[in-house]
């Protein structure tokens, strides 16, 4: 058994991304994001949730920088978390010029990303985010997106590292279960 | 996935460690609030005490149902008619976080006193996840303050019980079904009650209204999904809006309010879609409206909003 970390950034749905982890039968739990480092280091995974901290426009987000310095384990950014992962490796997020909320179409723009592993091309996905990531650091590459936000997956090129603009964790994102289950296999795949 | 059966043998040991003396709970005869009766009452037996408080707000003969419920659950319980101290506080108060902080004040108020009387330690509550979550914390944005979260003075007397803080309706249903109790498919209902689908005062007369209605759009839909033509949805309800509209009443103008019909499909509360309701039972939900409530409304919307953006109540 795995054990993935959630860190709680404030959000609506850090509680749901825990419940999802727990059908799965990973060993889990909440932490908030003013936790060191230290305290995590022997976890398996990490999900960087999302939260009501502006991305675009505040520079921190907690300590989520020095998990993302120190961890060698697969981290999952999910919206703000995905959003601080591309700033934190030297992108730039800002206020999205068409706000996302609720039901969106997500189309896959290119193959490889094993988070979306069994993923259809398009899927309905639920998104909630006021600002979005408006330059991918040169480490990363895309693999989604959505009519009015171009960078929705994002992958490290070197380091287990995935960024999400979309809210895999919420019960109406059509394909979320598989998703975290993805993510479940890349930290069992990390850990041996 | 969620294992009731564990869930329900693990909490009653817990809860029989843990409560030593007498226990209240907060019984508002919904869902989450009988199953939490039933864990506890499996636990501590007569030691615990039910009230439920009719705030004036409840539903159309809701609170003497709820009534039927604790008896036929053999609970021991108190019932408290609170209705004239409800209104008395809300009056001229238009805030719905204002709204939602008096209600949840004064039942702690009212919980308090019947405590102290009764030498009472324990406040159960069948707080669950959303409530929690809406009403914001140090890392946490507050979407809706949760009267049983909310309205907590932060010094209370009684020691707080919450066992079901960690789940969602859905899970609450599974509990309720393995106790085999008949509250398992209720509807979700607001702890501030028809209150807070009052938009502006909720006065006693702006109750009355929006009491009917609701009445009606639940008759109309749970008509609509016997005889199979939709799906029940997860929760259904009418909104009085703070809006006038000039109609038309045989050949005179009019000039009355509006409600809007709120329907969602829903599994946790935390992402909904609008339901899909046929447009003949809209058109019998908005006629019946009309009708009985004439001069008072004479225009009915239907909201079209999923969460997010928009919240399943509307304050």
């Amino acid at each position: 058994m795995v054990k993935i970390i959630v860190i709680d950034n404030g959000g609506q749905w850090t509680h749901r991304e825990w419940r999802v982890l727990k059908y799965l039968d990973v060993e889990t739990k909440i932490i908030p994001n003013t936790t060191s480092f230290s305290e995590i280091e022997d976890a398996d995974g990490a999900v960087l949730s999302g939260g009501a901290p502006r991305i675009g426009i505040e520079t921190t987000l907690g300590n989520c920088s020095s998990y993302l310095e120190k961890a060698s384990f697969p981290i999952l950014g999910i919206c703000a978390g995905h959003q601080y992962m591309a700033r934190f490796f030297g992108g730039d997020a800002a206020p999205s010029k068409i706000p996302e909320f609720g039901k969106v179409e997500l189309k896959i723009i290119k193959t490889g990303c094993p988070l979306l592993s069994n993923v259809s091309d398009r899927s309905i996905v639920w998104e909630s985010h006021n600002d979005e990531i408006t330059v991918l650091p040169d480490s990363f590459e895309c693999y989604a997106e959505s009519k009015d936000c171009k960078i929705q997956v994002i992958q490290h090129k070197d380091k287990p590292f995935f960024g999400l603009q979309f809210h895999p964790e919420v019960e109406h994102t059509e394909f979320g279960e598989t998703i975290f289950k993805n993510f479940v296999s890349i930290c069992e795949t990390a850990k041996k | 996935m969620f294992k009731a059966e564990q869930f329900i043998k693990e909490n009653v040991e817990h809860l029989k460690k843990t409560v030593k003396g007498k226990a209240l709970i907060a019984f508002s005869g919904g869902v989450d609030s009988a199953v939490c009766a039933e864990l506890v009452h499996k636990a501590i037996g007569n030691d615990l005490i039910a009230v439920h408080i009719d705030t004036g707000f409840m539903r159309k003969n809701e609170s003497a149902q709820v009534k039927d419920l604790m008896k036929d659950l053999e609970l021991n319980f108190k019932f408290i008619d609170a209705s004239k101290q409800y209104f008395t506080k809300l009056k001229g108060v238009i805030d719905p976080e204002k709204k939602r902080k008096i209600i949840g004040n004064l039942f702690i108020e009212l919980f308090e006193k019947v405590a102290k009387k009764e030498k009472i330690e324990y406040l159960v509550q069948g707080t669950i996840a959303p409530d929690w979550i809406e009403s914001g914390d140090d890392l946490r944005d507050t979407i809706k303050s949760h009267h049983n979260v909310g309205g907590l003075p932060e010094n209370m007397n009684l020691k707080l019980i919450e066992p079901l803080r960690d789940l969602y309706k859905d899970e609450v249903r599974i509990l309720a079904r393995a106790l085999n109790m008949s509250v398992s498919e209720r509807q979700p209902f607001p702890g501030p009650g028809l209150a807070i689908r009052i938009i502006g005062e909720a006065t006693q007369e702006r109750t009355e209204i929006v009491r009917e209605a609701c009445f009606i759009v639940e008759d109309e839909i749970e008509k609509a999904s016997k005889n199979e033509s939709m799906e029940l949805p997860w929760q259904y309800f009418a909104v009085l809006l703070p809006v006038k509209s000039v109609g038309v009443h045989g050949d005179k103008r009019a000039y009355g309010d509006v409600i809007a019909i709120r329907a969602v499909q829903s599994i946790d509360a935390m992402t909904c879609m609008y339901s899909e309701i046929p447009n003949s039972v809209i058109d019998k939900i908005s006629t019946r409206i009309t009708n009985s409530l004439g001069e008072k409304i004479n225009r009915v919307v239907y909201d079209v909003t999923h969460k997010p953006p928009g919240t399943v109540e509307w304050e």
